[in-house]
């Protein structure tokens, strides 16, 4: 659900970045390291293991085989014993007897007493002999002659003695004494034993699927072994030399190119040594398996960690990249949004003080728009005051030039017009008047002007009864006028006409100030409104009176001209139709 | 941006791989030993006779060694070559990964064999072979040399003016076929010596009883004869003995069936050429392994042959290839 965003805000040095590769690199490096370590434990048990397995089969083999040997040595025993006790060879007693212990013992094969010149004296079962079996020569028989106290023990072999089978036996031979007729004899006792229990022994030794035993004689030469034909035809090769060396023990031979685990223990009656011979790269099939495991667990491990790392990353940098974005458009002049809270501690306190910080910098701001706005209207209130004086100057050296002249009425006229101008004008002191007594206030400037003037201009002042009552900011249109006077009628020859009207149009309070006079340029007209130079003190009055109606009303009202070079201007004077009450005018001065 | 840092995370990953994998140490692997078991059929003449049973032996123990599933099969008779064929074409039916072929007949079988190749099933022909140019290996005795031995010591005891008779088995077996050349060939050097008599048994021990006494009969100064397999050689030189010529015809054999070492003791007959027949199947199974794996192998392997008489055959060595162990 958070893929498509992770996706977009994946920047290289980005925290999410930093958080899911650290993550990541971290998380695999300790699994990696972890999964080495117990990849090795294991293995190497399972080796050690899988090597003691094969010791201890070889070593229950090596038992038996005891066991099987001593028991073999015990029946010769027996038999030696039997022949001993009987005062005649050919007694009818002893060849029973040996037929009963032939018969208690399946793997034997067979019995014989043979003179030293190789006669035979006795055998069981009674059998007939073959022709040409070179007795002489076979190893059991030329063994009991070089050694007669020993009990030797020969290498597997064919029985080739009686007619029948040809049988793989063990034989067992040594020399010893028996009676013919009561006369003593030295003769050579063979017991011969069946080959196969050892064969079976041997051959049941699983070692792996491909490992094997077998067994080798204290000569060197190979008693058994489950490939011997392989060997004799050279297909095989068993590296004899170190086997020959020990009794006890295990090694890794090398010489058939591919190692093999070797264990050797001896038979130890005979002195036969049992091989096991097995593969370790069979043994430790649990390593493959194990390899692949480690492979898909690790892949999987690494999968989800690069998976949950970008989750977490996500999610620890998701309040941050949401301040983020929230500073961002505060750096681009939006103070009003607030900033989330939510996400980790530092991020939360974070945002907190951040917003904090932003209700600071609005109040600030908003605290310098006042006093800006307070400024600009104490300014106001200082130019409106020069205005009087300045009007006052003027309207008194009209004044003392008609004394001077003697008109007496004019007088009385002028100087009742400036004594209401300027009761008008202080209002006790309220801001705000009715249109009825602004109209009022500007009719008084008419007529002190108009006599100032040498009537060289008339006037009208129309107003709708319904305007009158209306409120107005004091003295805007006494500027209007004056600028109207001084720039449109002054320098004009024909007499001027000044026209002042004032209806309610909607909501709005509309008041026009037309003159016949000389009219003005457009740019002119553009400059009025700016002010660009203060030189020509009159501007001033009509940009200030257009800039009090806007701090008072708002842009949506002030001044605005239509004007003609020889034709007049009009003033326009929008405000907003507010009737006059008492409280309301306490708010107006706020 | 993604996929830089994929590809990064991807070489960390092999890399820390590669070193966990190298410090383990992965053994090389064995070419010869088979990762996954694969079915080979093997398909011989007879399924009795110690020689075959020899060749199993041989065959089981490699099959052990390489991890194949070892199938075993062989007609009743020597000569059912029909049967052979049928169990030809089962294993090619069975989709056998390779089939072992000791051939009764070279010609007959060699149609079959071609069909096994066609599926893509290779033939390792073992002990006797097929007409047949899809043969991957041969693995057997050089049959014309044993022949020739055969021959050298028959008429090394018969003298070089002598008549002699030949044993064969089955007209048409290549193995066979191929020993009485080599014999003939031998005798051709010796003019005074003189073949009276080649007959064919059909690897039946009573036939060979019969035709003996036959020979015999038709030719009582035969002085030496030739027996060319197992089966043969039972029946000759028993028929021999019973007739009361024993030692007075020489006789040489092939094989070593404890019938035929009981005779060779006994003095009835002088020889007997052994070939070696686990051997035979140990190399065939190993060589099926290598041509499934994709190892080049020889066109033909010569799995000797040996002269046994009285003289050599308790030798240790040659003890355990005329008596194997046979369960």
């Amino acid at each position: 659900m958070k893929l498509p965003r992770i996706r977009v805000s994946f920047k290289l040095r980005s925290i999410q970045t930093i958080i899911t590769v650290s993550f990541t690199l971290m998380t695999i490096l300790v699994v990696v390291a972890v999964s080495f370590m117990l990849y090795n434990k294991f293995t190497k048990t399972a080796e050690e293991n899988a090597y003691l397995n094969i010791q201890q089969i070889i070593e229950q083999v090596n038992y038996h085989l005891e066991l099987y040997v001593k028991g073999m040595q015990d029946i010769y025993e027996v038999v030696e014993e039997q022949i001993n006790d009987t005062q005649d060879i050919s007694s009818p007693v002893l060849r029973e007897q040996l037929t009963t212990l032939l018969h208690t013992r399946e793997d034997l094969v067979s019995v014989g007493l043979f003179t030293p010149g190789g006669k035979l004296v006795l055998d069981n079962p009674d059998l007939e002999m073959r022709k040409n079996t070179m007795l002489e020569e076979q190893s059991w028989f030329e063994s009991a002659h070089d050694q007669p106290q020993k009990l030797s023990f020969s290498a597997p072999h064919i029985q080739n003695l009686y007619k029948g089978q040809y049988k793989w036996v063990v034989s067992l031979s040594r020399m010893i004494k028996y009676k013919d007729h009561g006369i003593s004899k030295e003769g050579i006792l063979l017991v011969d034993v069946n080959f196969r229990t050892i064969d079976e022994l041997s051959r049941k030794v699983s070692l792996g699927k491909r490992g094997y035993a077998y067994i080798i004689d204290d000569l060197g030469n190979i008693v058994y072994h489950p490939q011997q034909q392989l060997i004799y035809a050279g297909l095989k090769y068993e590296n004899l030399e170190p086997v020959f060396e020990y009794a006890f023990g295990s090694y890794i031979d090398k010489s058939t190119g591919e190692p093999r685990y070797i264990t050797i223990r001896t038979v130890e009656p005979i002195k036969w040594k049992i091989v096991g011979v097995a593969y370790p790269d069979e043994i430790v099939t649990t390593k493959k398996d194990l390899n692949q495991f480690v492979f898909w667990f690790l892949l999987v491990v690494c999968a989800a960690v690069v998976v949950l790392a970008m989750f977490v990353s996500a999610k620890i940098s998701q309040p941050l990249r949401r301040l983020e974005k929230s500073v961002q458009s505060v750096g681009q002049g939006d103070f009003n949004t607030p900033i989330h809270v939510s996400g980790a501690h530092e991020v939360v306190q974070l945002s907190k003080r951040f917003n904090f910080m932003l209700h600071r910098i609005r109040q600030l701001m908003d605290q310098i728009i006042h006093e800006q706005e307070a400024k600009r209207k104490s300014e106001l209130d200082v130019l409106q005051s020069q205005i009087n004086p300045h009007f006052l100057y003027n309207t008194l050296n009209s004044v003392i030039r008609l004394a001077e002249k003697g008109k007496k009425e004019e007088i009385v006229a002028t100087i009742t017009s400036l004594s209401k101008f300027f009761r008008i004008s202080l209002s006790k002191g309220k801001n705000i008047i009715t249109l009825e007594e602004e109209l009022e206030h500007v009719r008084h400037y008419l007529i002190i002007q108009k006599i100032r003037f040498k009537n060289k201009f008339s006037y009208a002042i129309e107003c709708e009864d319904l305007a009158l009552s209306c409120r107005t900011l004091k003295l805007i249109l006494q500027p209007i006028v004056e600028n109207a006077i001084y720039h449109g009628i002054e320098k004009m020859s024909d007499e001027g006409l000044i026209r002042i009207s004032a209806s309610i149009q909607g909501d709005r309070l509309v008041i026009k100030v037309s003159d016949n006079g000389l009219g003005m340029t457009r740019q002119v007209m553009d400059q009025l409104l700016i002010g660009g130079n203060r030189s020509s003190g009159s501007g001033v009055g009509v940009k200030n009176v257009n800039e009090r109606i806007r701090l008072y009303y708002g842009k949506n009202y002030g001044l605005s001209f239509e004007s003609e070079l020889e034709e007049g201007t009009t003033v326009t004077i929008t405000l907003p139709v507010e009737k006059y009450d008492d409280e309301q005018q306490e708010r107006g001065m706020a | 941006m993604r996929r830089t840092r994929a590809v990064r995370m991807r070489v960390y990953f092999m890399l820390a791989w590669t070193v966990l994998l190298a410090s383990c140490g992965g053994a090389a692997p064995n070419l010869h030993v088979l990762e996954k078991p694969k079915n080979v059929d093997m398909i011989v003449k007879m399924n009795h006779g110690d020689f075959w049973k020899t060749v199993k032996m041989g065959a089981e123990v490699a099959a052990k060694e390489y991890n194949v599933n070892l199938t075993f099969k062989a007609p009743q008779n020597e000569s059912d070559i029909d049967e052979q064929i049928r169990l030809v074409d089962e294993s090619i039916k069975n989709n056998a990964d390779a089939i072992i072929l000791s051939a009764s007949d070279y010609m007959r079988l060699a149609q079959v064999t071609d069909r096994a190749a066609y599926y893509k099933i290779p033939v390792i022909s073992m002990d006797s072979e097929v007409a047949s140019a899809r043969i991957t290996t041969f693995v057997g005795t050089n049959n014309y040399e044993a022949g020739q031995k055969a021959a050298e010591r028959l008429i090394k005891l018969t003298g070089p003016e002598s008549r002699i008779g030949v044993m064969n088995f089955v007209r048409g077996a290549k193995n066979a076929d191929e020993r009485e050349e080599g014999f003939m060939d031998y005798v051709a050097r010796f003019p005074g010596v003189e073949v009276v008599d080649i007959e064919y048994c059909e690897s039946d021990e009573q036939i060979a009883r019969q035709l003996t006494r036959k020979m015999m009969k038709e030719h009582p100064d035969i002085s030496g004869i030739v027996a060319l397999n197992e089966v043969a050689s039972i029946g000759t030189a028993e028929e021999i003995q019973e007739l009361g010529y024993g030692g007075k015809v020489k006789i040489i054999t092939f094989d070593s069936p404890a019938k035929v070492m009981e005779l060779l003791q006994e003095g009835i007959v002088q020889g007997t050429v052994i070939q070696n027949p686990f051997n035979n199947g140990y190399l065939a199974v190993q060589y099926a392994v290598q041509v499934m794996e994709g190892i080049e192998v020889k066109e033909r392997e010569d799995t000797k042959s040996r002269l046994i008489d009285l003289d050599n055959m308790l030798r240790p060595d040659n003890q355990k290839l005329l008596f194997p162990f046979v369960k």
